[in-house]
């Protein structure tokens, strides 16, 4: 089982809290980018031989290509790997990129589930996060994907910007959940360093994101995405029963994968390795012919161990109690940021939002 | 004369010398110091000294030619006595001048009364622009309890601020001599110099001695070199001091040879003998500088020795104390190791092991003075490379118990309130010269630092000295700059030690999570106990990251909590996303956390970083006002 991942670079605009490997302005390659990822698809495609089951394709914006260049894409993957019928395949898609056409044909060359970028249902944060999409763009976008017969759709959420009160979150939850998703995805607002927003807060000209207020909307969202019949799965992800998104549970899993594309992560057994990440570069050599790895790891036991604990916790897993120090965790039961279920070890609600130091306590 | 078995190959009277350095007849020998106020000039005249005498030709000097460590030319003082011989012709004599260099600080009155020792006149150096200071009169009174003949200078005539009358007036007063006995000079431009050098002969006495007595030699300082072992700064006071003679330490009652014995000249030039009178240096193949105790008399072994040792002089004593930790707990050893190197230097720096719950094993220091301190800690850092944490530095208690009286260095280890009799604390003599304009800025800085005035005087209608009784404590850290910062840098201060006096002392401890951190406890007047704490725990709720749990800060006198401040717990610690795969930078985020855990130190259930540690210590000047 095998999961492959394809990137697509490109953005209508910027957001400056992106710390992706993502791109305006590159209009003019994205059919040369096209091509080279049908190449890339064929030179790693021998080395790729088990079943893919999960295939996404993120960015970036994929929805910035053209509908026939997205399909050409799909089918082209079909063709060059194994996907069995029942495969997973995710095209993430920024709401003002989408009309009911596009999403059909996307649909028709195979798509399973789209992922959209709604971000918030407030105007003011979603100018405070520089998004171009009003609220009412993704009610549109959500009406095409059904209509386009999209039956597993997932919104991506965003909060503790800059501007964004607890109330505010609340109805955007409310608005998320009254569109009816398979699947929602709520990350806290992080301040990455080498984005504009990090530059900005750390010129003291934007305030962070304050960590008790987004430590009271994340209690907010299970409290609601609960009620709402979703299940908290990862840290950051609820869903339908059985609409969890396997491609992800692929990565968290630590099952192989494929990347294809600028700047994409590859995976298998004990190695870890990523592509060149300017577009320019990669088209360059794949273009050649040559595979456009920009460098790899081979994972020490320790560094394994790290990542499991780490993955296993943040899927609510949790860790065989083995694993751990008896010393190490009883504080962190007492303190309701563990419990146990079974012979593992699981985090509580709370602990979800400490898990940097659960990992820590736990991977000693 | 000496004829013990151990006797040299030649006889003294024929030793040929070396470079012409001839062992001169005590009547042709003056040995004298400069002492002055800090930044009076006395380094600066000294290489004026250096080269009128043609001891430095003008292509090796350089400034403040005897400030030999980087440390001091950095600071633009000196911590290491120095002696140095000149020679000068006057009235077709040769004469040959020991200049015996002293300190500028406070903090190094110590090692001044040392350099006295080996004296028999002092040039009393005096800034024609800024006139008598505090220093100027500690020093001249050292020098005259020492029996020196005082050479008093007016300095920087040649400055446009120069009032060189009024100085001279003032100096003349002070010594008790005639004006016109009053030199002036500038040591930048030489000014006056020549007519200096002649005084110091004409006025300074000549060493006594006998070459035929027994011999007895002051060592009045000593360093360590790595290939030489240790090496003694020797006055002969009576005798000859001969190259392999076989001596004692009189305080140690230890024997050794002398490997080699020489002079500055001003660069180290070996000698075949030490006469009477006279300085110079003396290798001891030692390879510990204990056993060379600056102060001890070294006698020749053997019939004939001398039996009484000559008279010391005052003690080096510590009169602060902090506890150096290495912040790297494997850096123990290098630490003590560096605290022994140093310590071959100086022998007013005092340590003992030390453990401490919180920052784990080091050592307890005793310094002279900050400024003391200050110097051995940066060494450390630079010389040897060492990352250190000092805790707060305190003076030394005494706690009386019925008749029993405890020496407390360490505030941790001050017993409980309630447990004994009375605190005792250290109490200095203040000697303060402020222009008049200033001198309420002065008494109300004296008194809000528990000060008890003693006399007043004015010295002219514009400046007046005042004397106080202050608490060690309370003049430590700040006073000075406070002092200076009053009165526009214009006020000068000295001060010597005066005794133990009562006091309402009171330890105050920080807690954490109801820990004491014995790191932070501090022993302060009950009146200033309130404001430390609230200090203490406001800078601690800065500097602590927040925790697992809430995690109180408290500040208390025996269970009494007096401050308190709280570190919310810490509800969000997550990488919010990981996906995309790039499993590689989540982990080695972590992997960066984990090592920023590594440097914390745990306190009960609160992890402390390091670099709280140093920023909560650190000796600031808002703290103790």
């Amino acid at each position: 089982m095998s999961g492959l991942y394809v990137h697509v670079p490109f953005c209508l605009t910027r957001c400056g809290y992106c710390d992706f490997n993502a791109y305006t302005g590159l209009d003019h390659l994205r059919s040369r980018y096209v091509r080279a990822l049908l190449r890339e698809a064929e030179l790693a495609g021998a080395a790729w031989p088990e079943p893919v089951e999960t295939v996404f394709v993120g960015g970036g914006t994929p929805t910035t290509l053209a509908a026939e260049d997205l399909a050409a894409l799909l089918v082209a993957l079909r063709e060059r790997y194994r996907v069995p019928p029942g495969a997973e395949v995710t095209v993430e898609a920024n709401p003002d990129t989408v009309d009911v056409g596009k999403l059909v044909v996307l649909r028709e060359s195979g798509a399973t589930r789209l992922s959209m970028g709604a971000q918030s249902f407030d105007p003011t944060v979603l100018a405070s996060l520089e998004r171009v999409h009003g609220p009412d763009a993704v009610r549109r976008a959500m009406a095409a994907a059904r209509e386009a017969g999209f039956e597993d759709v997932n919104l991506d959420l965003i909060y503790g910007a800059e501007g964004e009160t607890l109330a505010s979150w609340q109805r955007t939850l409310r608005e998320a959940i009254a569109l009816g998703p398979e699947h929602v995805s709520a990350y806290a607002l992080t301040v990455e360093p080498g984005t504009p927003l990090g530059r900005a807060v750390a010129l003291g000209l934007r305030r962070p994101p304050d960590p008790d207020l987004q430590a009271d909307m994340f209690a907010l969202a299970c409290e609601l995405l609960g009620e709402a019949g979703y299940r908290h799965y990862e840290v950051s992800n609820w869903a339908r029963p059985g609409r969890e998104c396997r491609h992800n549970l692929g990565y968290w899993r630590r099952r192989p994968y494929l990347g294809l594309g600028a700047g994409a992560h590859s995976f298998r057994g004990e190695r870890r390795w990523w592509n060149v990440r300017p577009p320019e570069e990669y088209l360059r050599r794949v273009e050649a012919g040559e595979l456009p790895i920009g460098g790899e790891e081979r994972l020490g036991p320790e560094q394994a161990h790290l990542e499991e604990v780490l993955l296993r916790l943040r899927i609510l897993e949790g860790v065989p109690a083995s694993w751990a120090e008896p010393r190490a965790v009883e504080p962190l039961l007492d303190a309701g940021l563990l419990r146990e279920q079974g012979a593992s070890l699981v985090p509580t609600e709370r602990g979800m939002l400490l898990l940097n130091e659960l990992v820590l306590a736990l991977a000693g | 004369m000496y004829q013990g078995r151990y006797a040299p190959e030649r006889p003294a009277g024929a030793a040929a010398p070396y470079d012409g350095l001839a062992v001169t007849e005590t009547s042709r020998i003056r040995n004298f110091c400069i002492i002055a106020h800090i930044d009076h000039g006395k380094s600066t005249l000294a290489d004026r000294l250096l080269e009128l005498t043609h001891a430095v030709s003008e292509r090796e000097m350089r400034e403040q030619y005897l400030d030999k460590m980087d440390l001091e030319r950095e600071r633009g003082i000196t911590i290491k006595a120095q002696a140095v011989r000149l020679t000068h012709e006057l009235g077709g004599q040769t004469y040959e001048l020991n200049l015996i260099d002293t300190p500028g600080h406070v903090d190094f009155t110590y090692e001044v009364s040392r350099s006295l020792a080996a004296c028999e006149g002092a040039v009393l150096l005096v800034d024609a622009a800024q006139g008598i200071e505090a220093q100027t009169l500690a020093n001249f009174h050292l020098a005259r309890d020492a029996g020196l003949t005082i050479v008093p200078v007016v300095n920087k005539i040649d400055l446009p601020a120069a009032d060189v009358e009024g100085t001279r007036r003032d100096l003349a007063e002070l010594v008790g001599c005639d004006p016109s006995e009053v030199l002036a000079v500038s040591g930048k431009t030489g000014a006056g110099v020549p007519e200096l050098l002649e005084a110091v002969i004409r006025r300074v006495p000549p060493p006594q001695g006998r070459r035929e007595d027994p011999l007895r030699a002051l060592i009045f300082d000593s360093t360590f070199d790595p290939y030489r072992g240790v090496i003694a700064y020797v006055r002969v006071k009576d005798g000859v001091l001969r190259s392999h003679a076989r001596l004692h330490a009189m305080a140690v009652d230890l024997d050794w040879e002398a490997e080699e014995v020489g002079v500055f000249a001003p660069e180290a030039t070996p000698v075949q003998e030490l006469g009477p009178g006279e300085v110079g240096y003396l290798v001891t193949s030692l390879k510990d500088v204990h056993l060379v105790r600056v102060g001890d008399t070294t006698p020749v072994q053997g019939r004939g020795r001398a039996r009484e040792p000559l008279p010391g002089y005052r003690e080096p004593k510590p009169m602060v104390w902090s506890g150096l930790f290495p912040a790297e707990g494997g850096d123990y050893t290098a630490l003590r190791d560096a605290l022994e190197k140093l310590k071959l230097n100086d022998a007013a720096l005092v340590f003992e092991p030390e453990t401490s719950s919180a920052l784990g094993f080091g050592f307890r220091c005793g310094f002279l003075g900050l400024l003391h301190m200050d110097i051995v800690k940066e060494r450390l850092e630079r010389e040897f490379g060492l990352e250190l944490i000092a805790t707060a530095p305190n003076v030394e208690f005494h706690v009386i118990r019925g008749d029993r009286t405890i020496v407390v260095h360490n505030p941790s280890e001050m017993p409980p309130p309630g447990t004994y009799d009375r605190v005792e604390e250290p109490v200095v003599l203040a000697t303060i010269i402020t222009p008049a304009e200033y001198l309420g800025a002065v008494l109300e800085l004296c008194q809000a630092r528990r000060g008890e005035m003693m006399d007043m005087k004015y010295l002219s209608t514009t400046r007046v000295e005042v004397h106080y009784l202050l608490p060690l404590a309370e003049i430590i850290f700040d006073f000075f700059d406070q002092l200076k910062s009053r009165t526009r840098g214009y006020a000068s201060l000295d001060y010597e030690p005066w005794g133990y006096e009562p006091a309402d002392l009171v330890r105050v401890d920080i807690l954490l999570h109801g820990e004491p951190v014995d790191a932070f406890s501090s022993v302060v007047h009950r009146e200033k106990a309130y404001r430390y704490g609230r200090t203490m725990v406001e800078r601690l709720r800065e500097l602590i990251p927040r925790q697992l749990f809430d995690g109180a800060i408290q500040a208390a006198i025996g269970s009494r909590i007096i401050a308190r401040e709280t570190v919310k717990a810490k509800r969000k610690d997550v990488l919010a996303k990981c996906y995309g795969g790039d499993v590689t930078r989540k982990r080695k985020l972590l992997e960066q956390q984990k090592r920023g855990k590594e440097r914390l130190r745990r306190v009960g259930r609160v992890d402390v970083p390091q670099e709280a540690f140093i920023a909560a210590l650190r000796v600031d000047e808002g703290e103790r006002r």
